[in-house]
């Protein structure tokens, strides 16, 4: 992506005429106007209504939507149960990410084998992915779960809110993982062959190696990684959520984008449903300008 | 050229001879049937659609699963929306109140009295036709109801030394201790998912508890949960009690409590009724059921029911509202209910088909399908058993399941779990109330 900004193929001068581009555009912005804009503008109306969901009854309640979920203490304890869900799930994706990118661009013998096997778990659905991790740590009957307590540990995400997010963050980072590896290895690519082999003529070893030289170099990429895992765990968790904990024990899984789910579909609720979904997209818009304000500046784009 | 001016003939001729076939034999008028019965279940509806459509040649219903409940009344109403939904769609029994007062449907009493068909409403079992109706007229056809019920693992009851399961809660407590304590099972009880219908639902009504106030919300909106003030209180701290003790496991996700019934690792489940089959092919336990119990001193009430009724969506033409109507009559005949009460374990709709089974000597062969029908017409209903007339109820019991697994997980006492639920639940009542003040 880098090296593309620097090509003269894509400069705007190459389109004289608006007709063609705007011809290429078109299918994009009409995807974007009819899932993305009408929805968008739609959900804002809903949020300000107080409807029945057939339709028949509308009341115009201004704030009162908002009004109620910052009143409501499960609304406000799902907006911190979403800032440490995103935030441990990011960090745990990105290491491990980084750390099998590293480890397999050093591989020498059957490495796409190893990069194929890394890349699996992306091809799995989210549900099947969200029931195989429930089965494997269920305290009654899972595989896992017995191993974890021969060592004498209490282990119950049924009853133990600490275990649940600690379940659902393994479950949605490894199903992740692979997409963040990906970028990784290509942009690992693209780290200078002989930086690495400098620094190893150097006596530098393969973690400062990769510490030193790799992890600057990835910046944008990481960058990049970061926001993608944020939006990730913002908005398409909530599949994983659904098949291990249903949001439980007492609400601890239950992120602001399940809630959403749960009072739109399920509590057909539909105001509140839309007030939520505005809120969260508010969230996560403010979150990505703010990374944008400050992180980006420290990540160094020229190679 | 030539050619295709043939083409063109034999197309026109294939639309003469479809169009001089239509008129010659009359066809029938087809209605459009929504439903979420899944698996087993699924094959049973096609089953009964093809008798109802064998047995008549105006009218054909076409029954589709649209999925799961849930998926059932959002497609529902997103075609409603559309306007174009279908004849009869199946909802769940929370949903009473957002149907009822949809706009978007006509109720069954009028429905049928309009076509012309006389069904003997009263004989219809008391809390099924309680909770479907609305000023004393039936608003939903019921379809399928179930009751919860207890069911039990006889030898690891026998090894403890009891026969069967306590009538009352507090012999039944000392039993599940006692077979967890001697070691005939592990544990004593698996937590249903469905657990707040059995265990506090069901609880309130068969002990005569008021869940709500104003008859639990019959007699209008404005009513408000009250549960946390009866013996409801007490009944989740025992609950709390029996999970501290290992009496009582919850199976959690990627797992069914059923298996843990069937596995012979607790050793009671309440169940509905409608478990039945899927503890027959899956056990191989020696098991029986009895019904659910109550507090020591009470005369019990009857159980009230889950399950799913029928809704006729209005808007349609006359002609396809009849064939709606025909298709509840052959529904409502004791023969159609006899045979999808043996068939799927929900229980049968009326009196007669209840008859009929005895006559039949059903219950000699299956006696553990007759409790929850017993159950249901035990005594007279009173206005804590008739059932629940609850907007949003679905949402209501959402918020008082998370304030039972705050119990639980030990981030509150029984009292505060109950009083936060209610309060809760009380916000959504009233959030109902303002959006249809006046329409009930």
């Amino acid at each position: 992506m880098v090296v593309l900004a620097h090509e003269p193929g894509l400069k705007q001068a190459h389109f004289r005429k608006v007709g063609l581009p705007a011809l290429l555009l078109l299918p994009q912005l009409l995807i974007l106007l009819f899932f993305f804009f009408i929805p968008s503008i739609r959900a804002l109306a809903q949020a300000f209504l107080l409807s029945d969901p057939f339709g028949a009854t509308v009341h115009f309640v201004w704030f009162d939507n908002f009004k109620a979920l910052f009143d409501s203490e499960s609304y406000r304890n799902s907006i911190w149960v979403t800032i440490w869900f995103t935030l441990a799930q990011n960090v745990v994706t990105i290491v491990i990410a980084s750390i099998l990118a590293f480890a397999t661009d050093r591989v020498v013998r059957f490495q796409s084998a190893y990069k194929g096997i890394i890349l699996l778990p992306y091809a799995i659905a989210p549900v099947v992915a969200g029931v195989l991790w429930a089965f494997m740590f269920n305290p009654s009957v899972g595989p896992v779960a017995f191993f974890i307590k021969s060592f004498g540990i209490r282990w119950d995400p049924n009853l133990n809110g600490s275990d649940a997010m600690l379940l659902v963050v393994l479950a949605a980072s490894w199903k992740h993982i692979c997409y963040d590896y990906i970028f990784l290895v290509a942009g690992l690519l693209a780290v200078p062959k002989s930086l690495m082999e400098a620094a190893a003529v150097d006596g530098a070893g393969p973690i400062k190696r990769f510490l030193q030289i790799a992890v600057p170099l990835l910046g944008p990429t990481l960058f990049f990684l970061m926001t993608m895992n944020f939006v990730y765990g913002f908005f398409e968790t909530f599949a994983i959520i659904d098949a291990v904990t249903h949001g439980g024990p007492a609400g601890a899984t239950n992120i602001l984008v399940y809630k959403v789910y749960q009072d739109g579909f399920i509590n057909l609720d539909l105001g509140s449903s839309a007030a939520q979904s505005v809120l969260l997209m508010t969230f996560a818009l403010l979150l990505t300008l703010l990374q944008f304000k400050y992180i980006e500046r420290k990540v160094n784009y020229g190679i | 050229m030539k050619f295709s001016s043939i083409k063109l003939q034999v197309a026109a001729g294939t639309v003469a001879l479809g169009l001089s076939s239509t008129t010659a034999i009359a066809q029938p008028i087809e209605v459009q049937w929504w439903h979420a019965m899944n698996g087993v279940l699924n094959e049973r509806v096609d089953e009964l659609v093809k008798n109802f459509n064998a047995s008549n040649d105006k009218y054909k219903v076409v029954a589709t699963n649209k999925g799961n409940y849930d998926e059932v009344i959002n497609g529902t109403i997103a075609a409603y929306r559309a306007k174009r939904p279908p004849h009869i769609v199946q909802i769940y029994e929370r949903g009473f109140m957002t149907m009822l007062l949809s706009d978007a449907i006509v109720p069954v009493h009028e429905l049928m009295e309009k076509n012309g068909h006389k069904v003997d409403w009263n004989d219809l079992i008391k809390p099924v036709a309680g909770f479907y109706s609305y000023k004393g007229k039936l608003a939903a056809m019921p379809f399928n109801s179930s009751s919860p019920i207890l069911f039990y693992n006889k030898d690891q009851f026998k090894k403890a030394g009891f026969e069967k399961p306590a009538e009352t809660w507090g012999e039944f407590e000392k039993q599940l201790y006692a077979i967890k304590k001697s070691g005939a099972a592990e544990c004593g009880t698996a937590l249903a998912t469905d657990y707040h219908w059995s265990m506090i639902e069901n609880y309130s009504a068969i002990n005569d508890q008021p869940y709500a106030t104003k008859a639990n919300g019959y007699e209008g909106l404005d009513a408000e949960f009250v549960y946390n003030k009866t013996l409801v209180v007490p009944q989740v701290a025992r609950l709390k009690r029996w999970l501290d003790d290992g009496v009582l496991q919850i199976a959690g996700q990627g797992f069914s409590p059923e298996q843990l019934f069937t596995s012979g690792t607790c050793a009671t489940y309440f169940a509905s009724t409608a478990a039945h089959s899927g503890i027959e092919r899956n056990s191989k336990i020696a098991w029986s059921a009895t019904f659910l119990p109550w507090e020591e001193g009470r005369q019990p009430k009857n159980s009230t029911i889950g399950g799913a009724a029928l809704w006729a969506i209005k808007g349609h033409k006359p002609e396809e509202e009849k064939a709606v109507a025909a298709f509840f009559d052959f529904l409502a005949k004791p023969e159609t209910q006899l045979w999808w009460h043996k068939v799927t374990g929900y229980v049968p709709l009326t009196n007669k088909a209840y008859e009929l089974a005895k006559a039949e000597g059903y219950y000699k062969e299956s006696p553990t399908r007759e409790i929850a029908v017993q159950q249901l017409s035990r005594g007279t209903p009173s206005e804590n058993s008739l059932g629940f007339h609850f907007g949003n109820f679905t949402q209501a019991m959402f918020a008082q399941r998370e304030e039972v697994e705050a119990l639980f997980t030990g981030k509150k006492n029984a009292q505060q779990a109950m009083d936060d639920a209610a309060k809760r639940g009380n916000e959504i009542l009233r959030q109902y109330e303002r959006l249809n003040k006046g329409k009930y």
